[in-house]
């Protein structure tokens, strides 16, 4: 097993979020040897999905980051005369002001961990155990950096007992927090220590049947695999480049997807639901007759505004909510088109932006189901996954753990010829990927990032209880004030395989203006409530209640020209990390490009050829690499795989 | 017409075990001296009849990611069994199944039936492993086990049909995959002549 790497190839990526992924997988299908390398234990980077445990690690993993001070290149030495490097970076920064927040109760009586768990796992040499991973992912970071770690419990907790206790530093924490707290006037229950004392029964009897669907922060982490928490939140458009490039190169065969079910808004302080596709509007109870005919008619329009200029060419210098003002719409309507179907932003975007967008979205009713979205069951996390065994199935290698030290490249000639990686091994190849949190600050000092403020909340229902408790649903909440953003939220069920059962994920994403929690809080605390043990009496009207939230800031790499970046010779490819957007067109689009570059007229991610077209002529198949022709027998023996895929248009709601 | 029940199978094991090698001889009953180190199959399928089901093996193989330890987590979602293969010729192999059982244990399906293969027993003059140590220790993980060679065909047939066996028989309630979508081109819907 103590394999060493080959040490040459065509192209080495380095990084394993989507874009990456796509291009190796593209290249590998083009017959180029490819080494995919990423420094952490799991695929994806900043693309990657976590189980509660493995989110745990991450926020640990992410804090010691922060303590790796310097940076010494050690291959230096095995750097030529007529050579220089070009060092890459150990440090992750793209990552900043990370806060968690526990509010369900944490019985601190029970040894947790989670189920399934086991000690020390070979392959995930980083991952330490759950409870470990959240005791230092809760301590106070001494770092002088703007990044903060902190963790608060606002929640009642059970008297403790065990002086080993992981709780033990939060609770100092916390205490230290209350006040603080208070003061911001934020969501905390007003309930001091005492009183909360008072009203706990001082010890859960874990034998007891709790009379309502009680959550626990050791059942999260019991729990803990059943998540499956995206660092990024992003649905695909049943007809975006994404969809397209899944069912084109047969990735798709990888992966299962559930539809969005329901286009929320919040309005008046109310979630209400989104009639958007023609049975909804029908059946719409909120809307009157006339507004149903107003907004078919608009939306009928909208599907081929391009046909009738002079419908909206008076109007192409104003907003589109301008232009909404002005049509035969209700403020109602106007305000649903505006954001929940446009999803564009009240003050800046344009007439032809918001008929634009408003067109896509009916362009992608209908295709899989009712809403225009998709979301990948597990998670988006697996997507990347998906391309790299593509790319692997056509050969292509895969290290994890695996960090770069330099790039190495020929003064002269000005092109990179090698990489030296951690283990001082030189391995050389002719073209060079790296995603953009891999390079130094020397090779950004340029760069001028934006940022993505994040949220991730476990809470126990939903936004908008209907009869199904298995809903997924986007919201998008409008920017309050000017020069900040609109919040969207994708609430998501169990049956995404994405969270226990009884509990929801909900992902908040919206371009910072200020830290994560600052920009995002404020709606958080409009549609939920802090998690607390006692049962109010009116139910039907109570928000959902939150168990446990992250607040953290993503370096926004997209949309950076090359040349921003410093000294890169032309074989260095830049990949970006995730963008702030709803669909993953950006990433598709930039992995097409890098890929016509690398390698030029050839097609992007073409099918693997279907056992049955293949001509069965034992050695001449050898040069037409594909998942079946490798092994030519299996040809005629297997049955064809796209019968395997059901056909979308007639897929089970 | 019997119900097809479509099962993935996933296969872990060291590099060298002969994973491929039994994969090739289930399916089209063929041994390859040379068979390139899983630049190939993807998936590859075969059905067998159980009880009044057909059962659809879709068997994944590796493609060679679990060579430096970086097979992913989506290659074991929904898998309803594994196939864990060691070479009995090298006691290392053996050692590490242990930890694929682990790996296994933690990223995979709760409920995944998992099969024992140690392979190469045509070769059991060299013998490093004895079948006593693997059945005990599949006894203590509720596996099934069975020494196999994908060379001389023998026990091949017998590791799927007790996998099969093994296979929870379906759950009217979980009417399958409720509500998931698969992306794809319309299938052309032909049936396969299957064994």
């Amino acid at each position: 097993m103590a394999d060493n790497l080959p040490s040459e190839f065509d192209v080495i990526v380095i990084g394993t979020g989507l874009p990456e992924s796509i291009i190796a997988a593209a290249c590998s299908r083009s017959g180029q040897r490819v080494l995919h390398l990423d420094s952490r234990s799991y695929y994806g980077g900043n693309w990657a999905s976590f189980t509660f445990s493995g989110l745990l690690s991450w926020l640990k993993e992410y804090q010691e980051n922060n303590d790796i001070v310097t940076e010494t290149l050690t291959c230096q030495k095995q750097i030529l005369e007529n050579e220089e490097a070009i060092a890459l970076s150990r440090k992750d920064k793209a990552i900043q002001h990370v806060e968690v927040l526990c509010y369900a109760s944490q019985d601190l009586h029970e040894d947790v961990e989670e189920a399934g768990a086991l000690q020390k796992n070979h392959a995930y040499v980083t991952s330490a155990n759950s409870t470990e991973a959240a005791d230092s992912a809760c301590l106070p970071t001494e770092d002088e950096t703007l990044n903060t770690v902190s963790c608060e419990m606002p929640a009642e907790q059970t008297p403790s007992s065990d002086p080993e206790s992981a709780l033990e530093v939060n609770d100092a924490e916390a205490t230290g927090e209350k006040e603080n707290y208070c003061d911001n006037k934020t969501c905390v229950p007003s309930t001091s220590e005492e009183e909360t004392s008072e009203n706990l029964p001082i010890t859960e009897d874990t034998t007891e049947q709790p009379k309502k669907n009680r959550i626990t922060y050791s059942q999260i982490i019991k729990e803990g695999r059943r998540f499956n928490i995206d660092l990024v939140s992003k649905l695909l458009y049943s007809r975006g480049l994404l969809i397209d490039l899944l069912i084109k190169s047969n990735v798709s065969r990888y992966a299962e997807f559930k539809n969005i079910t329901r286009i929320l808004a919040f309005r008046e302080g109310r979630v209400e639901q989104v009639p958007c596709s023609r049975a909804d509007v029908f059946n719409s109870k909120q809307l009157t007759m006339i507004e149903k005919r107003m907004l078919m008619k608009f939306l009928t329009f909208c599907m081929e505004f391009e046909e009738h200029p002079d419908e909206y060419k008076a109007y192409e210098e104003i907003t589109f909510s301008e232009y909404l003002k002005t049509q035969k719409l209700t403020p109602n309507l106007q305000y649903f088109v505006l954001h929940s179907i446009a999803m564009t932003s009240e003050t800046s975007s344009s007439t032809i932006d918001g008929l634009k967008a408003t067109k896509n979205f009916l362009h992608c009713l209908g295709r899989y189901g009712n809403t225009p979205f998709l979301f990948p069951l597990y998670g988006l996390g697996e997507l990347p996954q998906c391309f790299c065994r593509m790319c692997a199935v056509f050969g292509g290698i895969y290290c994890l753990r695996h960090s770069v030290q330099c790039l190495v490249v020929d003064k002269e000639s000005r092109r990179c010829k090698a990489i030296i990686d951690h283990c001082g091994q030189r391995i050389i190849s002719k073209h060079f990927l790296v995603e953009d949190s891999y390079f130094s600050e020397n090779t950004c000092s340029h760069v001028q990032y934006r940022q993505i403020s994040r949220a991730v909340l476990i809470t126990d229902r939903s936004v908008l209880k209907t009869d199904s408790d298995q809903q997924i649903s986007i919201l998008t909440v409008p920017a309050e004030e000017p020069g900040t953003s609109a919040v969207r939220i994708i609430e998501l069920c169990s049956s995404t395989m994405t969270c226990m059962k009884g509990t929801y994920l909900v992902h908040l994403t919206c371009t910072s203006s200020k830290t994560a929690r600052e920009d995002l809080e404020p709606v958080v605390q409009k549609l939920f409530i802090p998690y607390t043990e006692m049962e109010t009496e009116n139910e039907e009207f109570e928000k959902p209640r939150l168990l446990w939230a992250l607040y953290f800031n993503m370096r926004d790499s997209s949309d950076i020209s090359r040349n921003c970046y410093n000294d890169l010779p032309s074989n260095v490819y830049v990949c970006s990390g995730p963008d702030c957007g709803l669909g993953n067109d950006n990433a598709v689009k930039q992995a097409e490009t890098i890929f016509q570059q690398i390698c030029p007229n050839e097609d992007f991610c073409p099918p693997p050829p279907n056992p049955e077209d293949i001509v069965l002529d034992g050695e001449s198949l050898q040069s037409e690499a594909s998942e079946s022709s490798a092994i030519p027998e299996a040809n005629s023996e297997t049955p064809k795989e796209s019968t395997n895929l059901g056909n979308p248009e007639e897929s089970p709601e | 017409m019997m119900a097809i029940r479509e099962l993935k199978v996933c296969l872990l094991g060291d590099t060298g075990v002969g994973k491929s090698s039994i994969v090739c001889r289930f399916v089209q009953d063929h041994f390859d001296h040379n068979i390139s180190p899983t630049i190939g199959a993807s998936f590859m399928t075969k059905t067998v009849p159980c009880g009044n089901e057909l059962h659809k093996f879709l068997i994944w193989d590796t493609a060679g990611q679990e060579r430096f330890h970086s097979l992913a987590p989506m290659y074991y979602r929904g898998s309803a069994a594994a196939v864990i293969v060691y070479d009995i010729t090298k006691q290392d192999s053996f050692h590490t199944l242990k930890k694929w059982v682990k790996e296994l244990k933690e990223h995979g399906p709760e409920n995944i039936v998992m099969a024992i293969a140690g392979n190469k027993c045509d070769l059991s003059d060299i013998r490093e492993v004895p079948l006593k140590d693997a059945k005990e220790y599949a006894e203590s993980i509720g596996a099934i086990v069975v020494e196999t060679s994908a060379k001389n065909a023998i026990n091949i047939e017998e590791l799927f049909q007790g996998i099969s066996r093994q296979i929870p028989p379906l759950d009217p309630l979980e009417n399958g995959n409720s509500g998931t979508i698969k992306l794809g081109k319309p299938g052309t819907q032909a049936s396969r002549r299957c064994c």
